[in-house]
């Protein structure tokens, strides 16, 4: 485990650190925990990926950590300041691309400029140069309903990239899109990533595109809702879709895969090994 | 190009059958009336309607000012007040559940009923016809556009959310675009009724106006110019209809592309 207590919060290279941090919704059948005692920490210019299966809490967690779910105890704290609601340096990509169907493409890149109150003279080169490298520079002017689901989803990393916050908190982004598509949207994030190295947190249920993409992955498991693995991955990058031949590539998604399994049989009430 | 001549031939299919099934009907009216020798106080042919049209056009083009003229402010004011109401609504849920039921409650009064009402309070002139007008026909902008900003896609909210965006942002730049074409279903609406709330009003108070036309030519059994009226009144609620529905094109326009 990665978490150090001991650096407290003057260690300028943690970003983001979780302490115990829980969600407990009240339901009609009493309390259910989402989110249950979770710690850990994410250093500057990391690329972390959270694992585990649906429910488990795992998009939770993420959006406590961009402030858009209250903490019910412990505390998240993001660049030494604990959280208390959104902030403008940490960008959030969601499930659903929600680009604006009135808008054009670059004016949906463009968004956030305008909600900050940023000078847009100031933005709108950096927002047609991710189009460009996305691959978008010839639909600035279409209307979302003409892009693709892929393409819909790669102008939602433009605009969440556009206005340059330090931190990306990305919620299983390409979940809703199918396998090809999926494998080059990792292609492309992965691309934008080597050119602007950001701090992120990314969602998945997916063991190969969290392995594509992270430094780290954390695996998260169902009852309790917590964190059970922190697993580096030390390949190299930039890292190209023939890396997922490579022996350490499956390696790791084998060690993962096993903690995973782990997990159902444990929430199953089987022996946890069989 | 097979397509666009389909098209254009739908296009032209959609203007012609309605015209020709009211030529039709005309012709049928016509000949019924020849057939059976029905009396004009009963039921004028249509030629009788246009012979009256063309004969007293001057006099009923200056009664018809009247009508459109308020019937066109009742439904501007309605389209404000609805959406002025729809807004306030969105604004909290303590204030939608502080109003939203006794608003419907209060729309299920027979609103006609209250007529005289209006007169007592405010007189017989056109502030009396133009409230009595906005109040029928301003729910279902309120309700339309309601529907809409509260309908607002909740993920773009939550983007907004997280874009530290003011709820006044999020109003002005999500939820009012979303609820654009809502507001507008409900104006085409509000159009239809604020010209019944005119003609009401100007049948109950008014020396002026169709309303009174009507009423007057009801009063000597001049049925014809009853039908002359209702032809000029169906081209102002026609042209209202028509000014929304091109609104409505446009905002639909910018939304689609």
């Amino acid at each position: 485990m990665t978490f150090l207590p001991k650096l407290g919060f003057s260690d300028p290279d943690i970003c983001i650190r979780a302490e115990d941090a829980w969600k407990i919704y009240q339901s009609a059948t009493g309390p259910v925990e989402a989110v249950a005692g979770v710690s850990f920490d994410v250093r500057r210019g990391e690329f972390v990926a959270i694992l585990g299966p649906s429910g488990c809490g795992k998009s939770t967690l993420l959006m406590m950590c961009g402030g858009l779910e209250p903490i019910t105890r412990g505390k998240i704290v993001v660049d030494g300041a604990p959280m208390t609601g959104p902030r403008t340096s940490i960008g959030v990509m969601f499930q659903e691309s929600t680009l604006l169907p009135w808008k054009t493409v670059l004016d949906n890149v463009m968004f956030p400029v305008g909600i900050l109150q940023r000078p847009r003279k100031d933005y709108i080169d950096r927002a047609r140069a991710l189009l460009a490298l996305t691959g978008l520079e010839g639909f600035a002017h279409h209307k979302p309903h003409q892009l693709s689901g892929g393409m819909r989803q790669r102008a939602a990393i433009c605009r969440a990239l556009v206005y340059d916050p330090d931190i990306l908190l990305m919620d299983e982004p390409f979940s809703a899109l199918d396998a090809i598509t999926r494998d080059e949207m990792n292609d492309a994030l992965s691309d934008i990533w080597d050119r602007y190295t950001k701090t992120a947190l990314f969602v998945t249920h997916s063991i190969r595109e969290a392995v594509y993409l992270a430094d780290r992955v954390l695996v998260m498991h169902r009852r309790p809702a917590t964190v059970v693995a922190d697993i580096a991955v030390p390949l190299p990058r930039p890292r190209d879709p023939s890396v997922g031949e490579t022996a350490m590539f499956n390696e790791i998604c084998g060690a993962l895969r096993g903690y995973i399994e782990h997990s159902h049989r444990a929430t199953r009430g089987m022996p946890a090994h069989g | 190009m097979v397509d666009a001549m389909n098209a254009r031939r739908d296009h032209v299919l959609s203007v012609a059958l309605p015209v020709l099934t009211a030529a039709l009907i005309l012709l049928i009216w016509q000949a019924s009336v020849a057939i059976w020798a029905i009396r004009p106080v009963i039921l004028p042919a249509p030629s009788d309607v246009v012979r009256q049209l063309w004969g007293g056009w001057a006099d009923i083009v200056h009664e018809a000012l009247y009508t459109a003229v308020e019937s066109a402010c009742a439904c501007a004011l309605s389209g404000l007040l609805g959406g002025a109401v729809a807004a306030l609504l969105a604004s909290s849920p303590l204030i939608r559940e502080a109003l939203y039921p006794n608003l419907v409650a209060f729309q299920l009064i027979p609103k006609i009923a209250l007529a005289p009402l209006f007169v007592i309070w405010l007189g017989i002139d056109a502030p009396s016809r133009l409230t009595f007008a906005v109040f029928i026909s301003f729910f279902p902008v309120a309700i339309g556009t309601l529907t809409g900003l509260l309908g607002t896609d909740p993920n773009a909210v939550r983007l907004c959310r997280s874009l530290t965006a003011t709820p006044s942002q999020i109003f002005r730049q999500v939820q009012v675009p979303y609820a654009l074409p809502f507001f507008f279903s409900g104006l085409k609406v509000a159009a239809t009724l604020s010209v019944i709330g005119i003609i009401i009003g100007e049948f109950i108070s008014s020396k002026r106006g169709i309303g009174s036309y009507i009423l007057l030519a009801g009063s000597r059994a001049e049925t014809a110019r009853i039908f002359a009226a209702l032809t000029v009144l169906c081209a102002i609620g026609l042209a209202q209809y028509g000014l929304i529905a091109f609104l409505e094109h446009r905002v639909r326009k910018a939304w689609r592309g």
